[in-house]
């Protein structure tokens, strides 16, 4: 039996929803992580992006920064951000770009900038960062978040980056070039979306919780399919290429969001 | 050279090339009153508004990336003493593409549906305008451009006429060296002119948009310079932790921003044995 921990199933099951050959925006953290676990086994021809403006990036180690050094070492072009961002997000050339937040609402929307009232902030987060244009402009989303209940809210404290917005018709609206949310990756389990309602769904366990245990740690109606699944485990091979990816342990030694 | 009220472009993109040695000094000229223009940055936002020079910026992103959340910046806006615009990556980026083309707004797919268009501070309804497209009617966001006082950058060389080359990642440095009314490099080393000649494509910034340049070794410490240093994680890390706690930031900022005369100060504080082990190794770059 793999042993692994929960941060390290959270990447592992990520990973999974990477395709061969998409080109994809990775971020920062955890979800580079998760990108470049990918990249290392079953998707190795994926072509990873930086908002810092270079393209096809091959690190052999987890950088600390979308702008490290260690990131760019054998990327194929460095342009500049305008490259990344408009030329190949905003123009639609994006498969699937990967992101984290303090808070996720019921349509997938994301919250990375305040926690309490605008006006008077509680908490200042890093911000949009890329994150907005990566869900405004990416064919396909996959969030990744550490389970708590207060992540996941009724009502987001600021709303930062576009899920589903207001459901159904919601992206088509505002004439968004990205398809929006696809999956949401917890170290508890994964979500899909429900394709009428565009609400998230429940899709499958991880091993060690139950469906209650989920429906404990939302605080908005989560939809329930009649059949949940347990989530595949990772298998030995993810868990040594996380382990070489961040040698130092500065993602799955502390964890992240 | 900059007067308290200024707006600045600030280069640099992450953990490469912020010109913090630049921030440093804007702190021991006890400069006020500075607005911030920026994708995002880190340690240099960090002092900056830690020290109160910055009470404004219009950015997208602050924090210390994988070491986590910018802890001066979240105190300074809990305190009420910093007002932040919130903005995209690329909605900063086309308002710097904007101010350097001479137009006076941009139009992207970003933001919209947003609380980026329902919520703003100063700039009230100046922060963006979301309209119908006047040829495809389809929905498009408009963002102000910025030519701000002055650009701010940090590039690796430069000749005597002022030529700058950037090495490695760029982000949003060649539009925004372009929208300043005045532009200031602080360069790493300068060389001669054959050594920019044999390689103008390395050459981000030419002469003619430069007006000061400035030679600084080491501007980017604790950060990164692609191809002269890396990171120095230990001192990043210590800063992180001290920064969590105003007694402790406050105790920083005396002892290695007001407490040294100037960046070569700075430099011999640190320690040259320190910083010569940060050195990059070619071809690798860190």
């Amino acid at each position: 039996m793999v042993e692994y921990s929960k941060i390290e199933f959270l990447a592992a099951c990520a990973s999974s929803h990477v395709r061969d050959g998409e080109n994809v925006f990775g971020g920062t953290g955890l979800p580079l992580l998760a990108a470049l676990l990918a990249k290392e086994t079953h998707a190795r021809n994926i072509n990873l992006i930086s908002e810092a403006g270079f393209i096809d990036a091959r690190p052999r180690e987890v950088p600390l920064s979308v702008a490290d050094t260690r990131y760019y070492l054998g990327c194929s072009a460095s342009i500049g951000l305008i490259e990344t961002l408009g030329f190949i997000l905003q123009a639609g050339h994006v498969d699937v770009g990967f992101l984290g937040a303090a808070q996720i609402d019921e349509y997938g929307n994301l919250n990375t900038t305040y926690i309490g009232p605008y006006e008077s902030p509680k908490v200042r987060l890093p911000g949009s960062g890329g994150g907005n244009d990566i869900a405004s402009s990416a064919k396909r989303l996959i969030i990744i978040m550490t389970h708590d209940k207060r992540k996941f809210v009724k009502q987001l404290d600021h709303f930062t980056s576009p899920g589903h917005l207001e459901g159904p018709g919601s992206r088509e609206k505002w004439s968004m070039v990205g398809g929006g949310p696809e999956v949401v990756i917890t170290d508890m389990c994964q979500m899909d979306f429900d394709p009428k309602t565009l609400k998230i769904r429940l899709m499958s366990v991880h091993p060690g919780y139950t469906v209650q245990d989920v429906l404990d740690n939302v605080m908005f109606d989560l939809i329930i399919p009649d059949d949940v699944p347990t989530t595949d485990e990772p298998t030995q091979e993810q868990i040594d290429v996380m382990h070489r990816l961040d040698s130092h342990g500065v993602y799955l030694g502390k964890g992240g969001s | 050279m900059v007067p308290d009220g200024s707006g600045l472009f600030w280069g640099g993109f992450g953990f490469q090339r912020p010109p913090i040695a630049f921030a440093s000094e804007l702190i021991r000229q006890k400069k006020r009153n500075l607005t911030i223009y920026t994708c995002g940055s880190e340690v240099d936002l960090e002092i900056l508004v830690g020290a109160g020079v910055v009470p404004r910026l219009e950015i997208a992103f602050v924090a210390i990336e994988a070491l986590g959340l910018a802890n001066n910046m979240r105190r300074r806006v809990a305190e009420g003493k910093v007002e932040i615009e919130d903005y995209s990556n690329l909605a900063m980026a086309m308002r710097f593409l904007g101010g350097a083309l001479n137009v006076p707004f941009m139009p992207l797919r970003s933001l919209m549906g947003t609380d980026m268009v329902a919520k703003s501070r100063y700039r009230g309804d100046k922060k963006l305008k979301v309209i119908d497209c006047p040829f495809t009617g389809e929905k498009i966001c408009l963002v102000p451009s910025i030519q701000p006082d002055f650009s701010i950058i940090h590039a690796q060389r430069v000749d005597m006429s002022g030529n700058a080359q950037i090495d490695g990642i760029v982000g949003e440095d060649l539009e925004g060296s372009r929208c300043g009314k005045k532009l200031i490099v602080l360069a790493e080393e300068l060389v001669d002119e054959e050594e920019i000649r044999i390689a103008p494509e390395q050459t981000k910034i030419p002469a003619m948009y430069v007006d000061h340049v400035v030679l600084v070794p080491f501007a980017a410490h604790p950060m990164m310079c692609h191809g002269y240093y890396d990171y120095d994680l230990e001192f990043l890390q210590m800063f992180h932790k001290i920064t969590r706690k105003e007694e402790t930031w406050q105790e920083y900022l005396d002892t290695y921003i007001l407490g040294v005369e100037n960046h070569d100060a700075y430099l011999d504080k640190i320690g040259w044995s320190r910083l010569n082990k940060l050195k990059a190794i070619k071809p690798r770059g860190y």
